[in-house]
């Protein structure tokens, strides 16, 4: 898991290109943006289980299979997935390097995007097919 | 993008525990927990999808004393890290740093999650 360590002199060196600027300020916009977002989705989230926790189907299809309910539903699930992957990139970085961290950063792609779509499709399925 | 190695400090064995340092840690213990619970959200979702059925036997699971008590969690982790989320906000003004305030700051979270977390529980949940 350890790679080369980090000296002071690595840091200091402008042409050991240490770290990525753009992208790090890109991700860090990134995560505040959809973070903030996300207070949307949870409002959405909350509504969503109080009214239909436990209800029969067709009481479910009505309501998330509701265009105003459903499309936002489905945008707001995909930036969640944005969120994710971006937030648990952060932890990674702190504890993986090199291949390893290749790896298991593979793995939190696949998994945000195996949550994302399975989301989305489900929502998408009862919205347009009921 | 090639990630190096980051040096790791005993940080939990060695500093004296502040509020700021406790509600980080709860910030990424959250944030993973949500990364993990937004799969219990997606499995209603396709279960709904396919058929009363399914709808039925992931309902049942969901409302089974386990479930019940991993939906809780959820509530207050989800409610945690958006309130912590709000306060990195808060702080990107740079406002609310000096000492005394970040802590106040810190306390808020910690207090108006399981504030926020009990009121969304006993209004929707336990009194409806």
């Amino acid at each position: 898991m350890r790679e080369t360590p980090i000296t002071k002199t690595i840091i200091a060196d402008p042409r050991s290109h240490y770290g990525n600027g753009p992208a790090s300020t890109r991700h860090f916009i990134t995560q505040r943006v959809t973070g903030l977002v996300n207070v949307v989705f949870l409002g959405l989230l909350l509504f969503l289980v109080v009214r239909l926790a436990g209800q029969d189907r067709t009481d479910l299809v009505a309501v998330i299979g509701n265009m105003v309910v459903g499309l936002p539903l489905m945008v707001l699930i995909a930036i969640v997935a944005v969120h994710m992957r971006n937030g648990m990139r952060d932890t990674l970085e702190d504890y993986f390097a090199g291949r390893m961290y290749r790896l298991v950063m593979g793995l939190n792609t696949f998994f945000c995007l195996v949550v994302a779509l399975a989301g989305i499709g489900a929502v998408a399925k009862i919205v347009f097919w009921g | 993008m090639s990630v190096r190695a980051r040096p790791t400090s005993p940080h939990l064995q060695i500093y004296r525990w502040t509020i700021t340092m406790a509600m980080s840690i709860l910030h990424r213990a959250t944030g993973i927990a949500n990364y993990a619970g937004m799969a219990l959200f997606a499995i209603w979702l396709v279960a709904a999808a396919m058929g009363q059925e399914a709808l039925t036997a992931v309902n049942f699971i969901y409302g089974s004393w386990l479930g019940q008590v991993a939906l809780f969690g959820f509530t207050w982790s989800l409610v945690h890290h958006m309130l912590g989320g709000l306060r990195h906000w808060v702080w990107d003004f740079a406002v609310m740093m000096e000492p005394g305030q970040r802590e106040a700051l810190a306390w808020a979270t910690l207090a108006g999650s399981v504030i926020l977390t009990l009121l969304i529980w006993t209004v929707f949940v336990w009194a409806a």
